[in-house]
């Protein structure tokens, strides 16, 4: 240290770059600026929830591919479905209780569209799998609002998870995949926001119950 | 300022160091304010939409929940739950705007007076039409006071078909509502709900109307 400033003396009446030092601050002072907005912007994170579902392995977009088979008309009786189980369109006028609602029994596509439009995730699966593999997937549902969960006689892989506008097929309960979809799209995927789960219809049967129409 | 090192330091030097870190410093936290001071304020259009729509909604939960109680048919009583508990929900989200606004849920301002603005819509086009009973309402659509009378004595297919009419034109209020806060380019927030509001209701009124003609047929 003494040799260094032995060697570079306090220099004294030697100008000092003013000028360098102004344009780092105001570089500096601009930079700062805009990290501090940066962490404002990332803290507000825009659409997160579609960022999550469009990055997981495998899951379809149908907002993106097919937004015109999403319509939101009550019609009653049976309805042809483009996507099996449907991802949305139109709808019985009834929704499918879908508080958390382990059913048993396949239900009516019908009903369980419209509780996609008002934000819930449909769990389905093949019916015969592992009790086992079952309980995994009825632990997500049970008592969880915003969730439903029923077998499904026409899959052809042994879990699929539904969304208004969302889907992904996976062979099994432990796929880590399910439980990021259902935190990304549960409640934010419904195109219908404050729309409730709750005083919907509860019985199983594929025929849905009653009609847009008496 | 000695150093374990042994250098002096010039103190001129350090306390530019430190008044550059203080500016640094306060240059990024005025960039996070930045970003924050676009929360709309006190006369915003968001803020009266959201005020006004509560209450618009509000009227439309009271309607809903007397046809839920009241109507004869099942279809009617699915659809009035369904927009009474969903509306009752987008009210609690537009006073949850207000409160992370800082702003208050109420206004003294007259209902509508932000739609009066420099962008050509005003609160006199809005209600152009006026109630039958010559009864102006106070915001696009609402039933007046008279009305919503009428509609408590009422029972049976009348009382379907007298909801059934006051709730299209309710939603068809809403709709303008919302049109005229989307046209004043509204914070995020207000945008992706008014959308949603706008598609939710248009839907409804179909459905409103399927009920109509189904009673007019079979009254």
């Amino acid at each position: 240290m003494a040799r260094k400033r032995a060697a570079r003396p306090l220099s004294v009446g030697r100008p000092r770059p003013w000028a360098t030092i102004a344009a780092f601050a105001v570089v500096g002072t601009f930079t700062a600026g805009i990290i501090g907005y940066g962490v404002y912007a990332s803290s507000l994170a825009d659409r997160p929830w579609t960022d999550k579902l469009a990055a997981i392995d495998g899951i379809t977009d149908y907002v993106a591919q097919k937004p015109a088979w999403l319509t939101q008309q009550h019609k009653p009786g049976s309805l042809p479905y483009e996507v099996t189980p449907s991802v949305g369109g139109d709808h019985n006028g009834a929704w499918q209780n879908c508080s958390g609602t382990v059913y048993d029994a396949p239900i009516a596509t019908e009903h369980a569209t419209h509780s996609l439009e008002h934000g819930a995730v449909w769990v389905t699966y093949r019916p015969g799998l592992d009790a086992g593999q079952v309980r995994k997937l009825a632990d997500r549902v049970q008592g969880r609002d915003y969730t439903l969960m029923s077998p499904h006689d026409q899959l052809t892989s042994n879990v699929t998870v539904q969304a208004w506008g969302y889907q992904l097929a996976v062979d099994s309960a432990d796929d880590a995949r399910i439980d990021t979809f259902i935190s990304a799209a549960r409640v934010k995927a419904g195109p219908e926001q404050g729309a409730p789960c709750s005083g919907g219809n509860t019985a199983t049967g594929t025929t849905p119950q009653q009609g847009g129409q008496q | 300022m000695t150093a374990d090192d042994g250098t002096v330091r010039s103190p001129r030097r350090a306390v530019l160091a430190g008044l550059l870190v203080l500016l640094l410093m306060s240059a990024a936290g005025a960039g996070f304010l930045a970003g924050n001071a676009g929360d709309p304020g006190d006369d915003s259009a968001e803020a009266g939409f959201a005020r006004d729509m509560a209450t618009h909604h509000a009227q439309a939960v009271e309607m809903s929940m007397l046809a839920v109680q009241r109507s004869g048919r099942e279809d009617l009583r699915t659809l009035a739950l369904d927009m009474g508990l969903t509306q009752q929900a987008q009210i609690g989200m537009m006073r949850a705007w207000l409160d992370t606004w800082n702003l208050s849920p109420t206004s003294t301002a007259a209902p509508m007076a932000w739609m009066n603005d420099d962008t050509g819509m005003n609160h006199e086009d809005m209600t152009a039409e006026p109630a039958p009973d010559g009864d102006r309402a106070a915001m696009p659509g609402m039933a007046t006071p008279q009305e919503l009378d009428a509609l408590r004595q009422q029972q049976g297919a009348a009382f379907d078909s007298s909801f059934v009419d006051l709730m299209v034109r309710h939603h068809n209020g809403g709709i303008q509502m919302v049109d005229a806060v989307l046209a004043r380019g509204p914070d995020p927030l207000v945008r992706d709900l008014a959308t949603s509001m706008k598609r939710g209701q248009q839907s409804e009124i179909t459905a409103l109307e399927q009920i109509k003609a189904d009673l007019v047929e079979t009254p």
